[in-house]
């Protein structure tokens, strides 16, 4: 649990946390525990909105690179 | 006039111009509807004619070809019908009923001359064309592929195939800016051409680049700005829908007000018609997952509130019961410690009191045993020398006995011995 997980991934496991309580099958202990990862999973979500990491220029070289690519393979 | 050359009569190559036309002219005198394929128009932008290029094929082959003229008056409003009818201009590759006179002249050769063109019978076959197309498409099993690709949970990445100029951009990025900086999304152009003849196959080759860089983007949007829905025709494309259809990711279109909806708009993961309309949905998802954390959020506070009181609850409830438990058994193990207790009271003291009763009873009889209460009720004791005699055996007679009573002492003799015998 200390990898940090996709948006996806953390949106999917909030859903499953709040399942479990939701259920109320969790004693005092893993509750805490549970809530302490949720905080950290809306952290990730929320975080999502505001943030992307693409940058145009990357993309563009890995398409010349593979451009190029395949130019040479013909 | 033939002339008489080594006796033959000879025409000149006028000669038999004329008579062609001649001929022609007397045997087909009206105009005739006829169909063909526009194979190519060829429009002539500075004299304003065409000098179409019509075919008629069956399957790949060619059954008949020929030249045609359609003079710049004529294609004008005839272009004009079609504009209005078909949303499309007069174009390369379509099939057209028209009206037509066959002509001939002795420098140009044959040609048919287009006065009118029937713009319904080309939708027809449009409309023909494009079920082929949905139906291909169906029986390919590609028909409702993109449109069921699970869709991004954040539609954030966005690669744009659209054009530079066009308003319908610059729609669609305003409207994306507004949400800032609350929300935040990442767009990469891929420009082509968006209508007409080449739109195609410019959007085509702009997929094919996509699909090289596809980890980057959540989603394809197809974005075709401004007025007009002339040249739309394109999206009916069989090429265009079926790469569409089978995109990796989610495409959304934005292309227009198509009077009917084109096979790739049909095909895409949503059609949301205007740019600005698109945008707006991308918008709509990302506050669905805001929305959906922030109640989730919420949803986990509430709940762990409710789970904690709760706990509470049991935990004093277990306490109150553990205490009314103990209490229990204490006043139980209590009543159950005094019964025997006092039995054991009662039972010693009943017999403390039977033994001293007994105790008593049998100082009596040992009082009663001592001898002189014995002598006292008429017994004896008969010595001979001294010791007491139980029986009779060793007595002889003439001897002397001594017999003590409770208050004398008799000395005697012994006179006879009578023996009673003892069973």
């Amino acid at each position: 649990m200390t990898e940090k997980p996709g948006y996806t991934e953390a949106f999917r496991e909030l859903q499953h946390i709040v399942a479990e309580i939701e259920e109320g099958q969790i004693d005092v202990d893993e509750l805490s525990e549970k809530v302490k990862r949720a905080a950290e999973l809306i952290r990730i979500c929320k975080e999502k909105l505001h943030n992307t990491s693409e940058d145009v220029q990357q993309i563009l070289k890995e398409l010349e690179e593979s451009e190029s690519k395949s130019s040479n393979q013909t | 006039m033939p002339e008489q050359i080594l006796d033959k009569t000879v025409f000149s190559l006028s000669e038999v111009g004329r008579s062609i036309r001649k001929t022609l002219q007397d045997r087909y005198k009206g105009s005739y509807w006829i169909r063909a394929e526009l194979n190519k128009l060829n429009h002539y932008g500075q004299s304003g004619h065409c000098f179409p290029e019509l075919v008629e094929k069956e399957g790949e082959t060619v059954r008949a070809q020929m030249r045609a003229v359609l003079w710049r008056d004529d294609f004008a409003a005839i272009n004009a019908k079609f504009l209005e009818v078909l949303k499309e201009p007069l174009n390369d590759g379509i099939k057209i009923m028209f009206l037509g006179k066959i002509l001939f002249d002795p420098v140009y050769g044959l040609s048919l001359r287009i006065i009118d063109i029937d713009p319904s019978f080309t939708l027809g076959d449009l409309e023909k064309e494009k079920q082929k197309c949905i139906d291909t498409l169906m029986k390919e099993g590609l028909f409702e592929k993109n449109r069921k690709l699970s869709p991004p949970l954040l539609p954030q990445r966005i690669a744009v195939i659209s054009a530079e100029t066009s308003k319908g951009f610059a729609d669609f990025i305003r409207i994306l800016r507004e949400s800032e900086p609350d929300y935040r999304f990442f767009h990469m152009l891929f420009p082509a051409l968006l209508q007409g003849e080449q739109a195609a196959g410019s959007i085509l080759n702009q997929l094919s680049r996509i699909k090289k860089v596809i980890h980057h983007f959540d989603l394809l949007a197809i974005i075709r700005g401004g007025g007009d829905d002339i040249g739309l025709a394109c999206y009916n494309n069989i090429q265009l829908s079926r790469a569409v259809a089978n995109f990796p990711i989610p495409v959304f279109t934005g292309i227009g007000h198509a009077t009917n909806e084109t096979v790739t708009e049909m095909v895409a993961h949503i059609n949301a018609i205007t740019p600005t309309k698109l945008a707006e949905v991308l918008i709509a998802s990302f506050r669905d997952f805001d929305n959906k954390v922030r109640n989730m959020a919420d949803h986990i506070g509430r709940l762990t509130r409710h789970q904690i009181t709760e706990y509470d609850h049991y935990l004093l409830s277990t306490v109150n019961q553990l205490r009314s438990c103990a209490n229990e058994k204490l006043a139980l193990e209590r009543s159950g410690l005094r019964e025997p207790a006092l039995r054991l009271k009662q039972e010693s003291r009943f017999l403390l009191r039977e033994n001293s009763r007994e105790i008593k009873g049998l100082e009596g009889s040992v009082e009663q045993l001592h001898p002189d209460n014995v002598l006292k009720r008429g017994f004896s004791i008969t010595r001979q020398n001294g010791k007491a005699l139980k029986t009779g055996e060793k007595i002889k007679e003439g001897e002397y006995l001594e017999t003590t009573l409770y208050d004398a002492v008799i000395r005697s003799k012994t006179i006879t011995i009578h023996k009673t015998p003892k069973a």
